[in-house]
């Protein structure tokens, strides 16, 4: 006998449709799943033939042929325990002679536990969202409902195989997912007012999230670099409805959606830097998004910059260009969306104290050299603001009045979003930031004066040709924020300021 | 005769790959023997008993000067554009014959000038103020025309030469290591620099020796012995600086110093020189008023209305934030980063950052590791 049942599976974070074919021959009792599966998919029957005997079904002693179709293309994940364990029952007849519509239609995701009950699986939302116009039904473990929720598919969430075998032949047992809960009160972050200040950093933040320009702070251990890196989301805008979805599912195909909401607000990352440069940006054998797409739509916190390793540096290229990251495997090749605001920070030196108020530095010019050296030209290129911090005194800290908070600051980034969103036709993830050569020609202008500043930059500051358009490009969003029209002569001094990294002195005898 | 001249040259540059830590007693014995050449031919014995060293030294002398092929090392000097001077050739610096011992093999990258020096030294670990008076004294002697010698350091030794060099002035570096391995690393596009602006870099010792730290207090006495005069310009007690300066007192030139805080740990050299009779400096003009008559071919400068100790005149011509700016920075004897100027002021980013840009374009503030500080 033969039984075709309905799934899914994920290419990258796509579902696309797969059917898992069941036949039972009478001969040698022999049991073989073939469809490319990998060895999650392999240990199925193990699981399915437990499932099965538990869940009061026979578990019949023929020779059973699974195939997963289309055949061509790779299968990864435990949710295809439950389709197979279905195609067994329908095959073998026990689920009634011809097979009942609801088997016929209905979609079926889920991983079996040895006494028949159902469990969560990860990537559950990307694959229903491949059924969004199909109105079809979709079953799934009822770990998952919530994030099965956020689809809008029709689902029914179950928590056994005998409950879905009840389903299917009539009975009512399931409940449907339910629906997405409204968004929560906007949730009190911590505050950038609590940093005290760091009245640099704070602006080159404004700035960064205003434009979407990416930014490294450089201070000495204790200046409060994390502490600004936290706060950074809220200045963020809330995610829009598409954004939130698609940072979901890169999170619901890493299995981290579990506790199965949508994500609302902005992710923050921050790996380690012992991170391999396949989790930073994604791969595997079976590839899975790495940090940089977990950061998707928010922001990547990599702290100790130059502490990370060279390939892990020098991999961050493509998503800081294309805002994609693209896993290249000899089977297939996969790609995650990986849009983020990246926040790096890192000693001035390797003792850590180069340019601190009291503390002496015991580094020798050779030794900075070397260690700013590990983060390469084109990635410090992809980078366009440099702010210094300065350490915390302990007399300031008593001093220094509560900084501006970030409901104030996120007003003036919105509005120069905005701008921005007019400027660039409202055409997605366009920014200040991404500007081609031609835009940095037609919208950042430069007046008599303004442009004397940049000439004087490189005279006498040292900057290197290329810092140039970094300096335009932080010159337009420093406009936006003040809502110009025009770059005035104080944008690009004040942009200037940002450019630490590239001046000679970075480099020279410092 | 001229056949002998290069084989005595030869036997020099031959001698003085010994590694010893002073080289008179070397001399002493050329002139016992009549020259390297014959103090060479010499067997281990004799020039123990009569040269009044170790046998151990003897032994090890004629070890390590058979070992050394100093053709092969001319041929190297020459390919890497090094002159090897000794005490009989034309050029070789007639200030530096007349001290007690003079480097057997002088190598000269450059250019040696026949002209008046002043030895600009100090500490590697120099505070701003040593920095900027380095500066200001190299600027004014090259000024002046009057060569600054130093050692290639770090701190005080490359602000001086690099200020002379930016003055149009003429400088040397004199090393302790082999000119083949500059050191500090990072010094190595200024000591082109010098060699290549009408200066020198020089070192007594072989091409390929790698800087080692018994040599750099040798060298010293090159820096002092090249010049009229050694100004301490800052340095703890036991600094590089304050063995220059012995050198120099040995050597009967004039020591100088640069008077500091009495509470700053790099002033106490300096302080202590001044307190043994060393002259003051405040200028130029106090190390060039102890140079001979007429060796400088202008006239002694005078003292420039010490223009130093007022503010600039090019910050009149800024804006009033600017001017603010400058004396918060000013008043910091370490300096200001960006933020605490702006916290000092309690100015936003913008304002801030507007009066530097200013400032550092007017070259009245200079940028160190991120920390700004007074000119």
């Amino acid at each position: 006998m033969l039984a075709k049942i309905s799934t899914l599976a994920l290419k990258g974070i796509d579902g696309f449709f797969v059917s898992a074919e069941v036949y039972i021959a009478s001969g040698l009792p022999a049991y073989a799943i073939v469809g490319l599966p990998d060895a999650a998919v392999k240990e199925a029957r193990e699981r399915v033939v437990a499932a099965v005997r538990n869940s009061g079904f026979d578990f019949p002693s023929k020779r059973i042929t699974v195939n997963l179709a289309p055949a061509e293309k790779k299968k990864a994940g435990t949710h295809f325990d439950l389709p197979i364990a279905l195609g067994v029952l329908a095959a073998s007849g026990k689920l009634g002679k011809n097979p009942p519509a609801r088997l016929e239609e209905s979609f079926f995701i889920g991983e079996l536990a040895l006494d028949g009950s159902l469990r969560p699986v990860a990537g559950v939302l990307p694959m229903l969202l491949a059924l969004k116009d199909s109105k079809r039904t979709a079953v799934v473990p009822a770990g998952n409902s919530a994030e099965a929720a956020v689809s809008g598919v029709k689902c029914l969430a179950a928590s056994n195989l005998k409950q879905v075998a009840e389903w299917i032949s009539g009975s009512d047992g399931l409940n449907a997912c339910g629906t997405v809960p409204a968004a929560e009160a906007a949730g009190s972050g911590p505050d950038l007012s609590e940093v005290k200040g760091q009245t640099f950093a704070k602006r080159a933040l404004e700035i960064a999230a205003a434009g979407f320009h990416n930014v490294i702070m450089v201070g000495p251990p204790g200046s409060g670099k994390s502490m600004l890196a936290k706060r950074f989301g809220g200045l963020l805008p809330p995610m829009g409805p598409d954004e939130s979805i698609e940072t979901t599912k890169l999170y619901s195909v890493s299995g981290l959606a579990s506790a199965g909401r949508l994500v609302r607000e902005r992710p923050f990352r921050e790996p380690h830097h012992t991170i391999s440069d396949a989790a930073l940006i994604g791969g595997g054998s079976n590839p899975r998004p790495g940090e940089v797409s977990l950061a998707h739509n928010g922001v990547l916190f990599l702290d100790e910059f130059p502490e990370f390793s060279r390939p892990a540096i020098e991999a961050l290229r493509e998503p800081l260009e294309a805002f994609k990251v693209t896993v290249a495997r000899v089977k297939e090749s996969v790609v995650y969306p990986a849009r983020f605001l990246l926040v790096a920070a890192m000693n001035p030196c390797p003792c850590g104290y180069l340019g601190h108020s009291v503390r002496e530095c015991s580094c020798t010019p050779l030794q900075v050299h070397k260690y700013r050296a590990r983060i390469s030209g084109p990635i410090l290129d992809r980078i366009d603001l440099h702010v210094q911090l300065s350490p915390v005194k302990y007399a300031d800290w008593e001093a220094v009045p509560k900084g501006e908070p970030s409901a104030a600051i996120a007003a003036r980034v919105l509005k120069a979003i905005e701008i921005q969103k007019a400027r660039f036709g409202g055409r997605d993830g366009r920014s200040n930031a991404a500007m081609t050569a031609g835009e940095l020609r037609s919208h950042c202008a430069l007046p008599e004066g303004a442009s004397a500043v940049l000439e004087l930059a490189m005279n006498k500051l040292g900057f290197s040709a290329r810092s140039l358009d970094k300096i335009l490009k932080v010159s337009r969003t420093i406009a936006d924020l003040e809502g110009a029209a025009a770059i005035k002569r104080e944008h690009v001094i004040e942009a200037v300021q940002y450019r630490m990294l590239d001046k000679s002195e970075a480099l020279a005898g410092i | 005769m001229q056949a002998n001249a290069e084989a005595e040259k030869l036997a020099r540059v031959r001698l003085n790959f010994f590694g010893c830590m002073r080289s008179d007693w070397l001399l002493r014995l050329m002139g016992l023997y009549g020259g390297a050449a014959e103090l060479l031919k010499r067997p281990p014995a004799e020039i123990a008993g009569e040269g009044g060293v170790s046998f151990a030294t003897a032994l090890r002398l004629a070890a390590e000067t058979a070992a050394a092929d100093p053709e092969k090392e001319l041929a190297l000097a020459r390919k890497a554009g090094v002159k090897v001077l000794t005490a009989l050739d034309d050029g070789y610096p007639e200030l530096l014959k007349t001290i007690y011992d003079p480097p057997l093999a002088l190598y000269v990258r450059g250019e040696l000038k026949n002209m008046p020096a002043a030895a600009l030294v100090g500490t590697r670990k120099a505070t701003p103020y040593g920095l900027r008076t380095a500066a200001r004294l190299a600027r004014e002697l090259a000024e002046a025309g009057a060569a600054v010698a130093s050692g290639l350091a770090r701190g005080v030794d490359t602000a001086a030469h690099e200020a002379a060099l930016a003055a149009g002035g003429v400088t040397w570096a004199a090393l302790g290591s082999g000119l083949n391995e500059v050191y500090p690393a990072e010094n190595r596009k200024l000591a082109d620099k010098i060699a290549g602006s009408g200066g020198a870099v020089i070192s007594e010792f072989p091409m390929g020796l790698k800087p080692m730290p018994a040599n750099f207090p040798r060298r010293n006495r090159v820096i002092s012995g090249l010049s009229l005069a050694t100004v301490v310009v800052e340095g703890g007690f036991e600094s590089g600086a304050m063995i220059t300066a012995r050198f120099a007192l040995d050597q009967g030139r004039e020591v100088m110093a640069v008077p500091g805080p009495v509470d700053s740990p790099m002033s106490k050299g300096p302080n202590d020189l001044i307190k043994n009779g060393a002259g003051p400096v405040e200028d130029a003009g106090d190390i060039t008023a102890c140079f001979p008559y007429g060796a400088l071919a202008a006239a002694h400068p005078g003292k420039k209305g010490e223009s130093y100790l007022r503010p600039p005149a090019a910050l009149k011509e800024l804006s009033p934030d600017a001017g603010a700016a400058y004396a918060a920075i000013a008043a910091d004897e370490k300096g200001l980063n960006a933020d605490e100027l702006a916290q000092a002021l309690a100015w936003p980013a913008q304002r801030t950052a507007a009066s530097l840009f200013e400032l550092e374009v007017a070259a009245l503030v200079a940028s160190r590791g991120g920390r700004y500080t007074r000119v």
